[in-house]
Order: C-alpha cells, then sequence, then structure tokens
C-alpha cells in the first residue's frame, strides 16, 4: 500500500486498486440484478402470477436477501482476519505476522502513545478513550458492518421468505420465527463456509506458492519457513 | 452508504405498508361482498387469471356458473391481512383469502381456504 513519503501520482493510479474494485462491484451488482429479476420473473410465471418490472424487483426484498446474505459473510470474513491474525499465526504465511508477536504487541510496536510518530494519526498518540477506540477501529467497523448486513439479511429474508410461504398457501411467519426457519441458516452458513475456505486456503497456499508483485505474495525467492513477509 | 441503503430498504420497502394491506383487504372485502349479493361476474373479475382458468378447466363451465357450485363459506368482518411484496393473505370471519397484485390491482389467488397442520391451506378455489 501507499506510503504518505511516496511521490503522489495521478488520482487514477494512486487509487487503482479502489476505483477498479468499486466500478467492478458495481458491474457485478447490476449484472446480479438483471440475472436475479430473469430467474425470479421465471418463478412468477410458473406460479401464475404477474412478472416483476426491474425497478419493483431492484427495490424488493427477494433481491435485497440476496446481496445482503453476501454481504453479511464478507464483512465476518474480514472481521474474523483483521481479529483473528492479532492472536493467531501461521508459520511461513505472509497472511500472518511472525510467531513470536501474536497478541496485541506493545505500544512501542505499535507506533502509539509516547512512541507515535510525526505523522501518525492523531488518536494514535494520545493516550485515553480515542487511543483504545482508534486502535480497534478497523475491527469495530468490520464488525459492525457485519452484525448490520446479517440484521439486513434477516429483515429482507423475513419479508421474501414470507412472499414465498404466500405463494404456496402457507402462513407467514415473523422476524424471530424467521431466525429458526432452515431457510435463514442455509443462506447464512453457505456463504459462512466458502468464506472461511477462502481465507484459510489463502493462509496455506501462499507459504509455498508466489504472485510476483503482489503484496498479498512472500517475494518470489522468499524461503518457505519465512513468515510475515510480503512482496 | 450502500449498506444504510439496504437497511433503509428493508425497513421501508420489503414490510407492508398500510396503503398496500388496505388496497389487498377492499379487495378481499370486494370478492366477498360480490359473492353474497351473487354478482359471480364480478367475483370472477377478481379472480387472478390463472385460478380463474384452472376453476373453468375444473369445472367445464364459465367461471360465473363454477363459481357459485364451489359453495365458497360466506365472510363477513375483516379480521386482519398481512402483504409482503406482491402477495397478501386476507383474513375474514369465515374465509381466509390468498391474494396477489396484478396491473389492474389486487386479485384472488384462492379463496374458501381453511389452515392444515403443517401443511399449505387447503382452498376450495385456487390457480396451478
Amino acid at each position: 500500500m501507499s506510503d504518505g513519503r511516496e511521490r503522489r501520482g495521478s488520482f487514477w493510479r494512486d487509487n487503482s486498486l479502489t476505483l477498479a474494485f468499486g466500478a467492478a462491484f458495481l458491474v457485478t451488482l447490476a449484472c446480479q440484478a438483471i440475472a436475479g429479476h430473469a430467474e425470479f420473473n421465471e418463478q412468477l410465471t410458473v406460479d401464475g402470477l404477474q412478472p416483476l418490472g426491474f425497478a419493483d424487483y431492484v427495490t424488493s426484498s427477494d433481491f435485497a436477501v440476496d446481496v445482503t446474505e453476501n454481504w453479511q459473510s464478507e464483512f465476518l470474513q474480514f472481521f474474523l482476519y483483521v481479529f483473528g491474525t492479532v492472536y493467531l499465526v501461521q508459520r511461513g504465511s505472509p497472511e500472518s505476522k511472525k510467531v513470536h508477536r501474536a497478541g496485541p504487541e506493545s505500544e512501542e510496536e505499535q507506533w502509539m502513545g509516547d512512541h507515535s510518530r510525526a505523522d501518525s494519526p492523531r488518536w494514535a498518540g494520545t493516550k485515553d478513550w480515542r487511543q483504545t477506540l482508534y486502535a480497534r477501529s478497523l475491527g469495530i467497523v468490520m464488525g459492525s458492518l457485519f452484525v448490520l448486513s446479517w440484521l439486513a439479511q434477516s429483515i429482507t429474508g423475513t419479508a421474501a421468505y414470507n412472499g414465498q410461504q404466500l405463494r404456496r398457501l402457507e402462513d407467514p411467519v415473523s422476524w424471530s420465527g424467521y431466525l429458526a426457519t432452515p431457510n435463514f441458516w442455509d443462506r447464512t452458513l453457505q456463504n459462512w463456509q466458502s468464506e472461511l475456505l477462502a481465507v484459510a486456503a489463502m493462509v496455506v497456499l501462499s507459504i509455498y506458492l508466489r504472485q510476483r508483485g503482489s503484496p498479498e505474495s512472500k517475494p518470489v525467492g522468499a524461503a518457505h519457513t519465512a513468515t510475515g513477509v510480503e512482496g | 452508504m450502500l449498506l444504510l441503503c439496504a437497511l433503509g430498504l428493508a425497513v421501508c420497502g420489503c414490510g407492508a405498508p398500510a396503503a398496500r394491506e388496505d388496497a389487498a383487504g377492499r379487495a378481499g372485502l370486494a370478492f366477498e361482498e360480490a359473492l353474497a349479493t351473487g354478482d359471480h361476474a364480478r367475483a370472477c373479475a377478481l379472480l387472478a387469471p390463472s385460478t380463474r382458468e384452472q376453476l373453468e378447466q375444473d369445472e367445464q363451465e364459465s367461471c360465473t356458473r363454477a363459481l357459485p357450485a364451489e359453495e365458497l363459506p360466506r365472510a363477513v368482518g375483516l379480521r386482519g391481512v398481512e402483504a409482503y411484496g406482491r402477495q397478501a393473505l386476507v383474513r375474514m370471519s369465515g374465509d381466509t383469502l390468498f391474494l396477489s397484485l396484478f396491473t389492474g390491482g389486487w386479485k384472488v389467488v384462492a379463496a374458501g381456504c381453511t389452515p392444515q397442520p403443517d401443511q399449505p391451506y387447503r382452498c376450495l378455489v385456487k390457480g396451478t
């Protein structure tokens, strides 16, 4: 990642990672909406009901639950990764810090309080609640985004599930009733397992495999035993 | 920001605004009133297309002739409406109806419905 002392290039070059992934996200979300709309209308037609317009579909609970069930698992993945890698290590992986540094580390190692530097964020140099909060801000925000998106999944999921229940001539359920349905847990767990698999695969594969130039990989010539070294 | 939009949609767009429930309830009441007054043409017009087709196919008669033969229970007061998206359940004293939203408004998908334990409602009139 860029460091404040690097000479700044153009806006597009300096932010290409965020811009590329942000644009790809929007394109993919639009494609998901198109595919989801077609699939949902196929089902409505089979049930003898009126198909939905595109605008109605993208503001429906059916689209919202499909989107938020994936969001929650992604934020959970990053929350667990940010928080878990404080204490858990993997010898030889660039995704892990060095084995002997497991834990929150000292203020000196983290450039906090009296050890903050001239260009450190202001709250890192404080010694009160601001430092405590800022020192955990990434995990807190990722954890909060996970909880909010999981809550959104549960609310939109209740409405979507109840629409399906009514199409099947069955009673709707309450929000708490929905949390006990297989539908809610199937949507949730199928995403969790894939995220956890991807993290575990990345941690292990990056011990032995390399991607030249990627900070997610060790340098090509680094030893398999080298831990916490990014290329 | 996107997450806030999703939460907003979850709260505002996916629930059951009162206007939607009111409209579904009015359609249910209109269907029952048409049945009670013997206005079967109006009652048939309030059936969803697939429900009407199924009824005519099952009975080999026009809807206006087939519907009275189904002897749907007489319903009076509205007991409650639950709407999710474009589907609604209208509970009345004497009958339960399932409705769906079409271009022409709410239409009855199933009528004369009684709950079954751990099963879909059993309905005297319903679509495919």
